[in-house]
């Protein structure tokens, strides 16, 4: 045997030796080690179902589905209320009455400085609407079968309706977007019908997340980063904190989704919901869960800055934190040619700046929101509303004021474009963009005359033939991309010339440079004599104690 | 004398702190962008690459990106890397010299403050290179004039694409090589 056999033979013992003792000196490490260990990902995503009911199981579920409403008749069987519950929601009629304005609101009803409206174009837009088959106004409203119960409970995350089919899902595998050589697999609903369950971040996000057209193009603090978001983007919905849903906020009963965005809850003055107590107050708030003193009491200051302060204010310092929202959307430049073809171009982020179909766009990531005075009240400039077209027309108008008790300081995302109106009756005009078989709509013939007239038919609307384009802006209470507490905004960030509260007016605010100068040398003065008051008290002390002395 | 001495020494503090406060303004520069952060980043990319005199982009670097994976946010902040073997050659064969790499690349920084503008800030290539003797400053006195049309915006020119990925390693995720761009 060599010297250097002889060694690697050592080495091999000693090694074996070693290990041998290790194990037997620490025999019972192992067991505990695994069970300190965290959950490792297979395990979660393997997590047993809570649920009591195994929906492959049920006969009426086995079934080859050919459509949607098939699938409904076949859950109604069993959840006999349902679809009657989903009727009576906003998800369903597509229709709100404010109570506070009385103003008949809903996408059915409001025209908005996105996709504008739906009348004309429901084909397109109600592959959000929960049900099937709603492509003109001659819809049944009161057809149960026509409610779509998958879209909201499908947890395969193989459903999916496209935008022209009405509400529909593909039956079959179809090219979509059109002409763009991708396919879209034909659903099997049967899969889909069987593996029921929760709605999910999934679920809500695939309308939510995508509204007006596009991943991030509508909300600004919802898109599709908030399906599986890390701990920066959401605090609540991270997927490594509490994992959150949806519902988890907007605890939903009998199928009604608390939280609205026509009347939002902008000061809620009720104490953090408990279990047991009845609560009619809104549960997705966030001092339903918080409470109006969430701060610490060494940080009682903070606590006073919420009876005039939205939580959102400070603790969702910028929204579109995940990829960037559309921030602008101008139709008067749609319809431009290249080559006698309509075209598409991007900005420096390779994001669409321009398509002909729908105008120029602006985006932007990580914006700091607007800031404004919010009592819950909105007002809508509606189909028949006069407008004033040489201003900017607000679609709708956030009340609030700094004296009415009701209003908090809340950030928005103010989304500005350009829209058509009738420059003779001063109101908006409704364009018919959505229409693959007819002459009339805007994305086949790019002729704003018959796109108009057609649009404005849809909703027996008068139109007196001349539209022009009018400046508009509609605003969008922030409230969801929660940060973490480190990244709340800090004193100076709204304390200071040019800070971030500096447009908000009718409060004090130290620091803001644009203060009442006697107000701020009252201060001051106090402040001064205060400490005076300190020094003098202390001396006085002093020397009486040393006159005791 | 006693006098003397004092104002002298007065003085000398007088100076050290105007020189404490002026400092940061005189070795950096920030300007506000016309533009937003994106459009900002590409049109100087554009600029760096129609500059000549050998500069080519050595990356794009985005430490906010690292801030996310902690699980905290910061505004958005994009770093532009520029070289030019040009300029980086005499400066690296020369050991007197050669702890000046730490500067290279070139960086020039994007970013959004609170105000919700975007700002531009870079170094004071001028006045830094006149500190490290005649080789040095001559050098760098080209890389300020180049560094200032980096910052000339044509707004007649469309807005070109940003440029996100680093030759030679690294990208805008916030990666560690920056090997290529001639540095």
């Amino acid at each position: 045997m060599s010297i250097r056999t002889k060694i690697m033979a050592w080495a091999l013992a000693a090694g074996t030796a070693l290990t041998a003792l290790t194990a037997l000196a620490t025999p019972a490490a192992t067991p505990a080690a695994v069970a300190a260990a965290p959950a490792a990902p297979a395990a979660e995503a393997k997590k047993a179902s809570t649920s009591t009911a195994d929906h492959s199981e049920f006969k009426e579920l086995q079934k080859d589905f050919k459509e949607g409403p098939e699938v409904t008749k076949a859950c109604l069987t069993c959840h006999t209320e349902a679809a009657k519950q989903v009727q009576h929601t906003k998800h369903w009629t597509w229709e709100f009455v404010n109570p506070q304005t009385d103003q008949k609101l809903g996408k059915k009803n409001i025209i908005n400085n996105f996709c504008t409206s739906i009348s004309s174009n429901q084909a397109f837009c109600t592959a959000c609407h929960v049900g099937y088959g709603w492509k003109d106004e001659k819809f049944d409203f009161s057809k149960q079968e026509s409610v779509d119960c998958v879209v909201c409970h499908d947890t395969t995350g193989k459903y999916r309706k496209l935008p022209g089919l009405a509400g529909h899902p593909a039956y079959q595998d179809t090219e979509f977007p059109p002409h763009s050589g991708k396919i879209v697999k034909a659903v099997d609903l049967k899969d889909v019908a069987q593996h029921v369950g929760k709605t999910s971040r999934a679920t809500c996000g695939a309308c939510h997340f995508y509204g007006g057209g596009g991943d991030a193009v509508k909300h600004g603090d919802l898109d599709s980063t908030l399906a599986n978001p890390s701990k920066y983007l959401d605090v609540h919905m991270a997927k490594d904190g509490l994992n959150f849903t949806c519902g988890t906020c907007h605890a939903t009963s009998s199928h009604k989704v608390p939280g609205s965005r026509y009347a939002p809850t902008a000061m809620d003055k009720e104490s953090a919901h408990l279990r047991g107590k009845s609560d009619n107050s809104n549960p997705a708030t966030c001092q339903s869960c918080h409470g109006n003193k969430p701060h610490p009491a060494k940080m009682a200051k903070l606590n006073e800055h919420t009876e005039k302060i939205a939580c959102q204010t400070c603790h969702i310092p910028e929204f579109a934190r995940g990829i960037a929202t559309k921030m602008s959307w101008d139709w008067s430049t749609a319809g431009k040619m290249k080559d006698g073809k309509p075209f598409t171009s991007k900005d420096s982020a390779g994001r669409n700046s321009y398509d002909s179909k729908k105008g120029d766009f602006s985006w932007e990531k990580d914006v700091i929101p607007e800031y404004v005075w919010f009592n819950g009240k909105v007002d809508y400039t509606l189909r028949e509303t006069k407008l004033d077209p040489s201003k900017v027309v607000k679609i709708n108008t956030m009340n609030g004021s700094p004296d009415d008790g009701k209003s908090l300081i809340w950030p928005m995302k103010v989304f500005r474009g350009k829209q058509p109106y009738d420059k003779v009756s001063s109101t908006l005009l409704i364009p018919h963009t959505y229409g693959p078989d007819d002459d009339t709509s805007f994305w086949s013939n790019f002729d704003w005359e018959k796109s108009l007239t057609a649009g404005q038919k849809s909703v027996d609307g008068s139109y007196s033939g001349q539209f022009g384009f009018v400046s508009t802006e509609m605003s969008w209470p922030i409230t969801h991309m929660v940060a973490p507490k480190g990244d709340a905004l800090t004193c100076a960030q709204c304390h200071s010339e040019n800070g971030r509260l500096k447009d908000v007016k009718g409060i004090y605010m130290p620091g803001r440079g644009d203060n009442n100068r006697m107000l701020d040398m009252a201060g001051w003065a106090l402040a001064l004599l205060t400490l005076l008051g300190v020094i003098a008290h202390g001396a006085g002390r002093i020397y009486m104690s040393n006159r005791k002395g | 004398m006693l006098k003397i001495l004092g104002g002298f020494v007065l003085g000398l503090i007088f100076i050290a702190f105007v020189g404490y406060i002026m400092a940061p303004g005189l070795m950096f520069h920030e300007r506000v962008s016309p533009y937003g952060l994106e459009e900002t980043v590409a049109r100087i990319q554009q600029n760096i690459e129609s500059t000549g005199n050998g500069w080519s982009l050595s990356g794009l670097r985005n430490p906010a990106k690292a801030v996310q994976s902690d699980g905290s946010n910061t505004l958005p902040v994009l770093m532009i890397e520029a070289c030019s073997t040009k300029y980086s050659a005499p400066i690296l064969k020369d050991d007197s010299v050669r702890y000046l790499s730490i500067l290279m690349p070139c960086k020039i920084s994007v970013y959004k403050k609170n105000d919700g503008k975007t700002y531009i800030g870079n170094m004071n290539a001028g006045l830094m290179g006149r500190m490290f003797g005649p080789m040095v400053g001559e050098v760098i006195s080209h890389v300020a004039a180049d560094q200032a049309k980096f910052l000339e915006f044509d707004p007649n020119k469309p807005a070109p694409q940003m440029k996100v990925g680093t030759p030679g390693g690294g990208g805008a995720a916030g990666g560690a090589g920056a090997g290529g761009g001639g540095c």
